[in-house]
């Protein structure tokens, strides 16, 4: 039987790694694990495992960028540098009136097609 | 290891070549290098051609770029290979060219490096730079260098007490010393009023990726500059004009490529360790080195990377520099060239420019006002992505 | 002066515009450009300041410098109405020159922007002196701007984040004939003013005097080997 949830419209996502064997948490995705060895297989994932990174994070740095690359219209925007609370750190889009180092935040997932080619799930992080 | 030592240097000005070809561009500076070492003629003896170059690709729409100068040079059939780091290709390219001498393939060795990147505009230009970034999680977020850059000046300013006017005093220093150089992109000193001080300064000085100013940032530019390495212990090492400035020591190191994965974002740890090599390769420490060319792409890493080499201690190299210990006249002068802040940064050429400037220094060939006074030991850093990838070199004067 | 009954005719009808009050700016070399508005009498240095970039194509200095004497020209004889013309100078010598105009009392329409001396962002303090006088000194509501130059389009449209109202050509129209045609608007320019537009006010004597005479520039970078 055809899997028909395969055409929801999905929420974007973007996914963090954990090795089964030993538990170690990665953002991005490693092609081997540092503290067992354990490879990655990027067909099968055997022997890893994936979930959802997002929510509650803390700002460790920021910055509004006012030279924008090719693609984006905006005047500036800015981007800051967050950890969440199983230690795991990203970057991403920051929208916050006033941005203070420290500050707790919420990481959520949109997806942007201001980069050149396909559509990509970015971090907006937001209060 | 062998006694790898540098007898020729050329260097283009730095600026807008963008009408030029690329490869017209790399063998004026390859051309220099051979005249300086009297060997235009003989240039078919030449054992191995290394280029570094970053994005000709992106920017030229030119691949195989190592293979083309050779042709442009008439120099078939030399060997030539081309090495890319992203920004640290000079350097590495240096690297490699020294490894040629030292596995006893190579007795001379041409190493040049160029990039021409104003042949796109400079959205185009910073969309291009972005992608040495890690894909997934930087690159598509819409992050560039300059972003990264703001991002540790920030973290820099709140732990170490860094101040604006500290990274207006480098721009300063760094103007004031490239307005003296023949090669720099931008030869006009900026006053501290204009860009700190004065009532104007917020605007004339405007921000890029805030907290870092626009006089914090190096401009776009296009250049290349080229070295002519030998084997000091062969016999061909005899048929050179001038002295070999001896290559003492050249290493380099990686970090994570996500610059959030480091352990403390605000600790270069490639850096740290490839000056480490390098000392250790060249029998010295941090405080037998003369001056310095420290890649300050953006201000912060002049400071960051002076302390890392172990020139200051962490978070006060700043303090040292409101002295003026790292001007022309002080006791460290740093970024006698005028850095890449005044200079200019053709990616791929500021490695081996770095090195030209060790060796004009080290030879006595600067220019009046800049000649640091009795140098014995130079060292440059090159510094590749966000310092995910970085090359120390070391060199002497014999 | 009595006009004939024919150069009456030939004269657009006239609003009074405010006079632009003098600023000066370090720009980052540390020289110091007061930036003023032109005077009839002096339209000779600006002529002569633009007429050599007539050959220069690069950076779409022919188009701008034509196009500009043009409009100075037709300012000083009394063709076109409501015009204004900011020139900034370093000692004296002509560093870049703006023209623009007053449409109605609340409409402006930006003519053109020319630097003289590059790499020191002239031209960017001048536009924003430009956009100063018609927003705050002559209280207009919005300006039209257009661009001929990339480089242009990447100060104004892009950092001022002007609105775009190309879509609605050919009822907003430029009198350049630009199209697109973007507009800034008051709150857009409360939104940048602060972080595009400097200048210390009153300007002191020294500097004044200083700029009294306009000096046509000896060199171009523009032009290299120029003799005037």
């Amino acid at each position: 039987m055809i899997d028909f949830s395969m055409y929801e419209v999905k929420e974007p996502k973007i996914s963090a790694y954990r090795c089964t064997s030993c538990g170690t948490l990665y953002y991005p995705a490693p092609m081997v694990c540092k503290t067992c060895n354990c490879r990655r297989d990027p067909v099968t994932n055997k022997g890893w495992e994936t979930f959802d990174l997002q929510g509650p994070c803390t700002l460790l740095s920021w910055t509004r960028l006012w030279n924008l690359p090719e693609g984006y219209t905006k005047k500036n925007m800015m981007f800051g540098i967050v950890e969440f609370e199983n230690g795991l750190r990203a970057s991403g889009q920051l929208e916050v009136e006033d941005p203070q180092t420290g500050m707790k935040l919420v990481a959520e997932v949109v997806e942007s097609d201001e980069r050149p080619g396909k559509s990509v799930n970015v971090f907006v992080f937001r209060q | 290891m062998a006694n790898v030592g540098i007898v020729g240097i050329g260097h283009t000005k730095f600026g807008n070549s963008s009408e030029y070809d690329l490869s017209d561009v790399l063998s004026y500076a390859a051309f220099d290098a051979l005249e300086d070492a009297n060997f235009l003629s003989r240039r078919r003896e030449i054992d191995q051609v290394i280029v570094g170059n970053m994005a000709s690709g992106l920017f030229c729409h030119q691949s195989a770029v190592a293979s083309a100068l050779v042709s442009r040079m008439d120099m078939e059939p030399v060997p030539a290979e081309l090495v890319e780091n992203g920004p640290a290709s000079g350097a590495s390219a240096i690297k490699i060219g020294y490894m040629a001498i030292a596995s006893g393939m190579a007795d001379i060795v041409l190493v040049v490096g160029g990039e021409i990147m104003r042949k796109v505009s400079g959205w185009v230009g910073t969309d291009y730079v972005a992608t040495m970034l890690q894909t997934e999680t930087e690159y598509n977020m819409g992050l560039t260098l300059p972003a990264f850059g703001g991002m540790f000046t920030r973290m820099y300013m709140e732990r170490y007490g860094l101040t604006q006017r500290d990274l207006a005093l480098l721009a300063v220093k760094n103007h004031e010393n490239g307005s003296k150089n023949k090669y720099a992109h931008i030869q006009a000193p900026i006053s501290i009023e204009a860009i700190s001080d004065g009532p104007e300064a917020a605007v004339v000085n405007t921000y890029v990726a805030e907290p870092l100013r626009m006089y914090s940032t190096c401009p776009v530019s296009d250049g290349a500059a080229a070295l002519l390495l030998v084997n000091m212990d062969s016999e061909k090492a005899k048929s050179f004009p001038k002295k070999p400035i001896r290559i003492a020591g050249i290493a380099s190191a990686t970090d994570t490529h996500c610059v959030h994965n480091r352990k403390d974002p605000l600790v270069l740890d490639a850096v740290r360790i490839a000056a480490e090599k390098a000392y250790a390769m060249a029998g010295l420490t941090p405080k037998d080195i003369s001056f310095a060319e420290l890649h300050d792409a953006f201000s912060i890493l002049e400071l960051a990377i002076s302390e890392e080499v172990g020139f200051f201690e962490k978070g006060k190299s700043y303090l040292s520099v409101r002295k003026g210990e790292t001007n022309i006249d002080g006791r460290l002068p740093i970024n006698t060239s005028g850095g890449l802040k005044s200079k200019g940064h053709p990616v791929g050429a500021t490695g081996v420019s770095q090195a030209v400037e060790l060796v004009r220094q080290l030879r006595g060939e600067a220019e009046k006002g800049r000649q640091v006074s009795n140098p014995h030991y130079g060292m440059s850093v090159n510094f590749g992505g966000f310092g995910n990838n970085v090359v120390a070199l070391i060199c002497a004067k014999e | 002066m009595a006009l004939d009954a024919m150069e009456k005719t030939l004269r657009p009808p006239e609003l009074m515009l405010k006079a632009y009050p003098p600023k000066v700016i370090t720009l980052a070399s540390g020289e110091k450009m007061v930036v003023r508005e032109a005077k009839r009498e002096e339209v000779g240095a600006l002529l002569g300041t633009l007429y050599p970039l007539f050959g220069v194509a690069k950076d779409f200095y022919d188009i701008v410098s034509v196009r500009m004497y043009s409009e100075i020209l037709g300012w000083y004889r009394y063709r076109v109405a409501n015009e204004f013309v900011l020139v900034g100078t370093i000692d004296g010598v002509i560093a870049g020159i703006v023209t623009s105009r007053a449409v109605t009392a609340e409409l402006g329409m930006s003519l053109h922007t020319l630097t003289i001396k590059r790499g020191l962002r002239v031209g960017a303090q001048l536009f924003a002196a430009k956009m100063e006088h018609h927003l705050d000194v002559l209280g207009e509501e919005e300006v039209y701007i257009v661009a001929e130059s990339p480089n242009g389009f990447k100060r104004w449209m892009i950092e001022y984040q002007l609105e775009d109202r190309s879509s609605q050509f050919p009822q907003v129209r430029h009198e350049l004939g630009g199209v697109p045609t973007y507009v800034l608007t008051r709150p857009l320019w409360e939104a940048v003013r602060e972080s595009k537009c400097t200048g210390t006010r009153p300007v002191s004597p020294e500097d004044l005097k200083s700029s009294e005479k306009l000096i046509m520039p000896s060199e171009y970078s523009q032009i290299p080997g120029f003799k005037r």
